[in-house]
């Protein structure tokens, strides 16, 4: 492994913690990751140092803010290969700039948004609200009869109505990752646009939206060791400059009068309101400190992690998605038998401090497509150890014995 | 079944903390739907379950083991348990609105509800070998010394001995409820010699009488424990003395023995309904055997004056 990762938990804070005498083992990345010392070095920075007003305020403290703004956009732009800043706005999570799209682009009556049988809701309901809304269809692509995703399947579903896909790169439910390259290219080539929910994928792999040639991507910031309530959505500059703002009021204007407005450029005429500063400052360096590790170490280190799981215990429980770990990013979500998901992680937390995730992980649709009530989940960054696998390995064996 | 023990327990944390209501609102949901029989979605028995497994596995393998393969039974014995708990803790409760202690008209052990009186923990001078139950109340009659209210709601009849440690322990309580409750009570004393392990009990309760219809009865009955050491005649002439009693009438009283069927009367009508050791106090119909703190006098006699009409 290419990471030195004792030197890296140096870094997290909460990794020196200990409850009832034993180290915490945090394996619920997925959901939100831990946050290395600098990211809260940057964030108490601005609220010791200069915990003023951005954009608006011409004081030393303002442009101090506006400073740090500035940077965290300029590290965001290199962090996904963006053009230019305009197009990185700054959101609360994933969710919101999906929201974001859904309630600005152009879409009408009869055309359809494409997406696959296990987007997570914050990439469902929008479109189904749309749906209900403005007379829009909201389309599934049937996977592969093994479950994995169907890129013939997607292709069939391309048609002139197609306007938009918004699709879910890799699954929070079972880690795959779509051909997403390929999914982009076969939409331009129908006239489509495409939104990529990047929330799970950009934590973990490298992705560039020039190369891919993505239209719209989001992602959040605390799935990517940033601070809660951040996000990132990421729109061609052309594309967001034809679209009306999301929320309006402070901050997106360049003028009003009492009976009209001039509207800012991208992308500050899609941030209404007072930003979270102190979070955009510290997601910037989130994103700094992720290019310094490097996506491919972390994707390596990841699946050497998934694979000494998958080796360990995989052989007795039902694992969700792919059985190579390689597939599964670091992910590892899996059922045993009818036993309760949420029986066997409250066990793991018990008994050794094994942090997972159990439920529908904000998939309902999915699980109740194939009649299961749920799933745990062990999800791996690049700040775990085999010697934390060994122990999660260890620790289900005896939750098995017990629940068998 | 889990379930309604969380309530019970979360509902009780519930009420000083608001970290537990969710918990207590989650399992009052779960509880409901079992009563409405639908099922619980809560999922908190699950929870439940797995934590309390969980903690059990940390340590004892074999025993969370167990545990979750028997946990709704378990569950079923701790809540027919806890049920049994509330319904005596309710009675216990009852009995400590309506007698002033947990225990029922006779307060013979520990209440956890006011656990600073001194409970069932009965010290008295008794006659030997004689123990048992009081069935009965003593009668208050015209020459009984008392002090307060003749028609007050409350009457408390102590029967004692002025020899007894016990009696005199009971004393400085016994003036604290005087002063405290003035004329809302009638306070008597009788006389229950106990002459065969306290010798001279007899004749110092005839004394008391004699310096009674001298009119200081209460200040010599004070003198008599201020010295518990014997009783003979010429402690008592004494005592007397010092109180400057007419000494000629006192000694021909006490030679003659006046008051000595008064002390005999009251000594075979408390022995009558079972009266076996000093101090014994009669408040109302509830008897108290033994000196008690103020507090668990107090709890009695505001109880009968409220439920006397």
């Amino acid at each position: 492994m290419g990471l030195n990762v004792e030197k890296i938990r140096e870094d997290f804070p909460v990794m020196k913690r200990e409850i009832h005498g034993k180290p915490i083992i945090y394996f619920d990345n997925a959901c939100m990751t831990m946050r290395p010392v600098q990211v809260i070095e940057k964030i108490n920075e601005y609220y010791n140092e200069y915990p003023a007003c951005g954009e608006r305020s011409s004081h030393k403290l303002g442009k101090r803010v506006d400073e740090g703004v500035d940077q965290a956009r300029e590290s965001l732009k290199k962090f996904i290969g963006a053009r230019h800043t305009k197009e990185v706005i700054f959101t609360k999570n994933t969710t919101e700039g999906i929201n974001l799209v859904a309630n600005t682009i152009d879409l009408n009556k009869g055309d359809v948004v494409l997406g696959t049988d296990r987007e997570h809701n914050s990439n469902l309901l929008p479109w189904q609200k749309l749906a209900s809304l403005a007379g829009t269809k909201h389309e599934i692509v049937d996977p592969n009869p093994d479950d994995t995703f169907s890129i013939e399947n997607f292709e069939k579903k391309m048609s002139r109505d197609v306007k938009l896909v918004s699709i879910i790169h890799t699954s929070n439910v079972d880690g795959t990752t779509i051909p997403i390259k390929e999914v982009i290219k076969i939409a331009h080539d129908h006239k489509a646009l495409v939104l990529v929910d990047a929330a799970q994928s950009i934590p973990h792999h490298d992705v560039n939206v020039r190369k891919l040639d993505a239209d719209f991507l989001a992602f959040s910031g605390h799935k990517m060791l940033g601070p809660s309530g951040t996000g990132v959505l990421y729109g061609k500059e052309h594309l967001l400059k034809k679209m009306p703002p999301f929320m309006v009021g402070g901050g997106t204007v360049e003028d009003t009068t009492h009976t009209n407005a001039t509207f800012d450029e991208p992308p500050d005429k899609f941030e209404a309101g007072l930003q979270n500063y102190a979070g955009i400052i510290g997601l910037g360096e989130a994103a700094r400190y992720l290019m310094r590790i490097g996506k491919d170490n972390i994707q390596k280190h990841e699946i050497a992690l998934n694979r000494r799981v998958t080796d360990g215990v995989g052989d007795l429980v039902d694992i969700i998605g792919p059985n190579e770990p390689e597939k599964r990013s670091g992910i590892f979500s899996f059922n045993y038998k009818k036993v309760d998901s949420h029986e066997i992680s409250m066990m793991l937390d018990e008994m050794e401090n094994i942090c997972t995730r159990a439920g529908a992980h904000c998939v309902h649709s999915w699980f109740n497509a194939h009649n299961i009530n749920g799933s745990c989940r062990a999800s791996f960054y690049f700040y775990n150890t085999p010697e934390e696998c060994d122990k999660f390995v260890d620790t289900l064996k005896k939750v098995i014995d017990v629940v068998k | 079944m889990i379930c309604i023990i969380a309530l019970v327990v979360f509902g009780i944390l519930g009420i000083f903390s608001a970290k537990y209501r969710t918990v207590a609102k989650e399992a009052f949901d779960c509880v409901f739907k079992r009563i409405t029989l639908r099922k619980c979605t809560t999922g908190l028995d699950k929870r439940m379950k797995s934590q309390i497994t969980g903690k059990f596995m940390r340590k004892h393998p074999g025993l969370g083991k167990v545990l979750y393969k028997h946990f709704e039974a378990i569950s079923w014995i701790f809540t027919i348990v806890l049920i049994l708990s509330l319904g005596y803790s309710a009675y216990s409760i009852g009995n400590l609105f309506i007698y002033g202690n947990c225990n029922g008209p006779i307060p013979d052990a520990f209440c956890v509800f006011d656990p600073f009186v001194s409970g069932g923990h009965v010290e008295s001078c008794s006659m030997e070998g004689i123990t048992g139950e009081i069935t009965g109340v003593l009668e208050v009659h015209d020459h009984d010394p008392a002090i307060g209210f003749p028609d007050a709601k409350v009457t408390i009849i102590e029967a004692g001995c002025f020899l007894c440690p016990y009696t005199k322990e009971a004393e400085p309580v016994v003036k604290q409820l005087i002063s405290h409750y003035g004329d809302q009570i009638h306070f008597v004393y009788k006389d229950f010699p106990l002459s065969s392990t306290h010798p001279g009990a007899q004749e110092a309760a005839e004394a008391s009488h004699c310096a009674h219809e001298q009119g200081k009865y209460w200040e010599y009955h004070d003198l008599l424990f201020v010295d518990q050491n014997g009783a003979d005649f010429d402690h008592l002439l004494n005592l007397a003395q010092q109180l400057d009693l007419d000494i000629e009438q006192f000694s021909e009283c006490l030679e003659s023995r006046k008051y000595k069927s008064k002390v005999d009367g009251d000594f075979t009508e408390a022995f009558s309904i079972g009266v076996y050791g000093t101090p014994t106090f009669f408040i109302n119909d509830q008897i108290i055997v033994g000196p008690k703190t103020f507090n668990e006098f107090r709890q009695i006699i505001d109880s009968e004056l409220f439920w006397s009409v």
